[in-house]
């Protein structure tokens, strides 16, 4: 265990130092973290406006905290770890990962967490400018604020596991970029990064609780927001941990199975 | 007296780089105030080519030489001093100009890598408004003189390097260039190959006439090429004339590497005794001995390996330098 | 004249090149129809709660969606890969090649390489442009027709020529071409109007990086909504940034061969 906090220390300090080479790609992102839910803010908006001042259950201000809260938690819980991996495979340079001592995986969360630490800081700020503009409106009670801390690093744990185990498709195919844009477009529609999931119609949102898409990055926004009632919000917390178990037997299958297929190819 | 097809008269190329050091109070220091250094890469040099020549342009690496190359071949701007190729200036990169010069580099490839090369001449084709008939002609005197046979319909990713080498050489010749600037063709290729790219490049001077200008640092390049070497270090010409004044003058050593069990065995009686560690002993021994000394090593003792170099480059241009320039 | 003769080489060299890899033409299909999916969605999912967005109406949106994938594809067809490939080349050197060869550099590098499978983009494009404007019940006249493709053309010129003094940098800088990655995050938002979005943002989507040229205002075109001083002012900038990214082209040039002081 004290080798594994000692590992995530050594990491941090490696991505701190390498985010000066890398600090291209990570405005990049920052750029689409927030240009997206700010388009879709807008676009709801503007149907709020015209709709009489809300559409279902939202209003112009409640669509501005739930988009300004989702690129937050959308940025807290994204990972690349899908290029990375394609890269590692192209290159050969999976083979010196192989040869530690210690799962990959770890290193890969470290670095995540890491430039996230440095990022964070900016896309709070953005936020508080986004709020200035926008005037969101939300009012969670305190035990969803509360719940909001675990929700979110249940979502994190969901998210990075999933990706992580979709990433070692690399290992059988180069046409990732299909596979990752599969995954995308179902994620952007699932999660609520497109509209909250409230907005679905009925059989769609049944399907969407429970999957687990939104236990990635919707179900800890409408929590904050004050939306759920305690029974749906334990509840959420449940499918996410669910997805977390699944997402961990299914990283080692594949896994397996991946290392095997590399090494027989000759890494 | 023919006007030479290369004139090159007290040229020069310097850079200005920034000093970086370490630290980070450096760094702050640098932001403020950011020191400069002057590389003189290429400086003051003249020499010329009469047209049909192939010259042979030494040095280590960091002489110079590509340096040079680029200015003539219209890619770098120089600092001073005057060029002209074919009696016109190269920077200016006017359309005439270009489509009479080409330009080979090792390692770098022009030729489009996922699709056979006979594409990428096509393009070029286009690209030097080659006519039909010229072309076919040139097609078929490059596919006999490098032996292209069916490597031009492979995609070139498929190739080997030497392959790809041959088949750059020749995307490169179909527009008859009368100039050819080659920068360190033979780098990475076997020495079959490199032999065979040597024996082209002869045959290619000796039929179309064109005038060659060769960078390597491999002697031996330009031993098998060029009657005429210019040697150029840091910048300055050392040496400009015969390979066989350069050859006789200066490099009348070969080096012996013998790999005997240990170093105990004291070899002086054979030659020169440079160095000798972990059983590998190096022996400088006069030419004309070597084949000599040899036979006698092989006899003499139970040598497990053996190798005969020339001198390394490097070697040969500082004595050159250390002998002061004609 | 010769530059059609080169472009017609080129284009010849790139269909060759993506032949090669025919598994290419399936995957390119596969994400286009995923792209076209995810964008219809979003819509289908918008105009479920109302009737128009910001003054347009569905299918107005649509024919924009339609416009999205044309100039989308004709971005990735022929600008994009040229300019990578020559940010590329600044860095391993082969450039020196292109720098050699008897043409001008500019326009080589510029149609060096031609994405062709992106022209499932701009047939998915048309096709559902075709369909908006059927569904709108638009009489698309000689004269409509002439203008949407004038600044169509336009925004080409714009995008290219934005695309082109980014490019440029790399004669400055090393790591340029994440810049460029910077502007297909940013072209994501012309999937809606331009005139939804605030002030700043719509600002920022015009003159900073060009995406309403590309999208927007070609559709206005079609949809009544062109105003004189926009179609006037889109040619003004093309022309303008045409002359503006040529001049910082020859400035990195020179730059590159050492010439400035």
């Amino acid at each position: 265990m004290k080798g594994l906090v000692q590992l995530y220390a050594q990491q941090f300090r490696t991505t701190l130092a390498m985010m000066f080479q890398y600090r291209a790609s990570l405005i990049i992102w920052m750029i689409g973290h927030v240009l997206e839910p700010l388009v879709y803010l807008v676009v709801w908006s503007v149907v709020a406006t015209t709709g009489g001042g809300s559409v279902g259950d939202y209003t112009k201000t409640q669509f501005a905290a739930y988009f300004i809260v989702l690129m937050l938690v959308n940025h807290v819980t994204y990972t690349w770890i899908m290029y990375e991996f394609e890269y590692r495979i192209r290159q050969g340079s999976l083979s010196f990962l192989l040869l530690k001592p210690v799962h990959p995986i770890h290193s890969d969360i470290a670095d995540n967490v890491s430039s996230k630490m440095i990022t964070l800081p900016f896309m709070l700020a953005i936020a508080a400018v986004l709020a200035v503009i926008f005037h969101p409106a939300l009012s969670p009670e305190p035990w969803a604020i509360g719940l909001f801390v675990p929700a979110l690093l249940l979502a994190f744990l969901v998210r990075f596991l999933l990706e992580w185990t979709l990433a070692q498709a690399a290992f059988w195919t180069t046409r990732v970029d299909a596979i990752n844009q599969t995954y995308f477009v179902l994620l952007l529609f699932l999660s609520g990064q497109i509209m909250p999931l409230t907005l679905l119609p009925h059989p769609v949102r049944v399907v969407a609780e429970i999957l687990p898409f939104r236990g990635m990055v919707g179900f800890p926004v409408e929590l904050l927001l004050g939306r759920l009632t305690l029974t749906e919000a334990l509840t959420g917390l449940g499918i996410q941990a669910a997805w977390v178990i699944i997402g961990l037997v299914l990283l080692r299958v594949v896994w397996r199975a991946g290392v095997r297929v590399y090494s027989a190819v000759g890494a | 007296m023919t006007s030479p097809a290369i004139h090159i008269c007290d040229l020069s190329k310097v850079y200005v780089v920034s000093q970086q050091e370490a630290g980070a109070k450096a760094a702050l220091r640098d932001l403020v105030r950011r020191r400069t250094q002057k590389i003189r890469a290429v400086d003051g040099i003249s020499f010329d080519l009469a047209p049909g020549e192939i010259v042979g342009f030494l040095g280590p690496n960091g002489a110079g030489k590509t340096t040079t190359l680029k200015m003539l071949a219209g890619l770098l701007h120089p600092t001073s001093g005057e060029v002209t190729v074919l009696g016109r200036i190269p920077w200016k990169r006017e359309k005439a100009f270009l489509r009479q010069i080409t330009l080979v580099m090792g390692q770098r490839n022009q030729l489009v890598w996922d699709i056979p090369a006979i594409h990428t001449f096509e393009l070029n084709r286009v690209i030097y408004r080659i006519a039909p008939g010229d072309y076919r002609r040139m097609l078929g005197e490059l596919t006999e003189l490098l032996d292209l046979g069916t490597l031009l319909n492979k995609p070139v990713r498929n190739l080997s390097l030497g392959e790809r080498m041959k088949c750059e050489i020749a995307a490169a010749l179909l527009h008859h260039p009368s100039i050819v600037f080659l920068d360190e063709p033979t780098i990475g290729l076997d020495v079959t190959m490199q032999r065979r790219i040597r024996a082209f490049i002869t045959e290619y001077n000796r039929r179309f006439g064109a005038t060659v200008l060769l960078t390597s640092h491999y002697m031996a390049d330009v031993e098998a090429l060029c009657k005429r070497v210019v040697v150029i270090h840091h910048g300055r010409l050392v040496f400009d004339g015969d390979l066989s004044v350069l050859v006789k003058q200066f490099t009348e050593h070969k080096t012996i590497v013998v790999q005997l069990g240990d170093c105990d065995a004291d070899l002086k009686a054979y030659g020169e005794v440079v160095s000798c560690s972990d059983g590998l002993t190096t022996l400088r021994i006069p030419k004309a001995e070597a084949a000599h000394v040899t036979e006698r090593l092989l006899a003499d003792l139970p040598v497990i390996d053996l190798l005969i170099e020339d001198p390394p480059i490097e070697e040969v241009i500082e004595r050159v330098f250390a002998q002061g320039s004609p | 004249m010769s530059y059609l003769r080169l472009l017609a080489a080129f284009f010849r060299v790139s269909i060759r090149t993506e032949l090669a890899y025919r598994v290419n033409f399936f995957v390119q299909l596969f994400q286009s129809l995923l792209s076209l999916g995810m964008a219809l969605g979003g819509l289908a999912v918008i105009f479920s709660f109302t009737d128009t967005l910001g003054g347009w109406r569905p299918d107005e949106v649509l024919a924009l969606v339609g416009v999205y994938f044309l100039v989308g594809g004709m971005i990735r067809l022929v600008i994009q890969p040229g300019m990578e490939e020559f940010i590329d080349s600044v860095r391993t050197g082969t450039l020196d090649f292109t720098l050699t060869k008897p043409e001008d550099a500019q326009f080589l590098i510029s149609i060096r390489r031609l994405q062709i499978w992106e022209l499932i983009d701009i047939v998915m494009g048309l096709g559902v442009l075709g369909t908006a404007l059927v569904r709108l019940g638009t009489n698309v006249g000689g004269g409509e027709a002439a203008v949407f493709i004038l600044m169509v053309v336009a925004g080409g010129f714009i995008i290219y020529s934005f695309w082109l003094i980014l490019a440029t940098l790399s004669f400055w800088f090393v790591r340029v071409e994440n810049i460029l990655v910077i502007f297909q995050s940013m072209y994501e938002a012309g999937r809606w109007p331009i005139s939804l979005y605030p002030g700043w943002l719509r600002y920022g989507l015009t003159f900073i990086v060009p995406v309403a040229f590309a999208t927007t205002i070609p559709v206005e075109a079609l949809t009544s909504r062109l105003t004189w001083e926009t179609l006037l002012g889109a040619v003004a900038l093309a022309a303008a940034l045409l002359l503006v990214s040529r001049g910082f082209w020859r400035l990195g040039l020179r730059r590159y061969s050492g010439t400035s002081a």
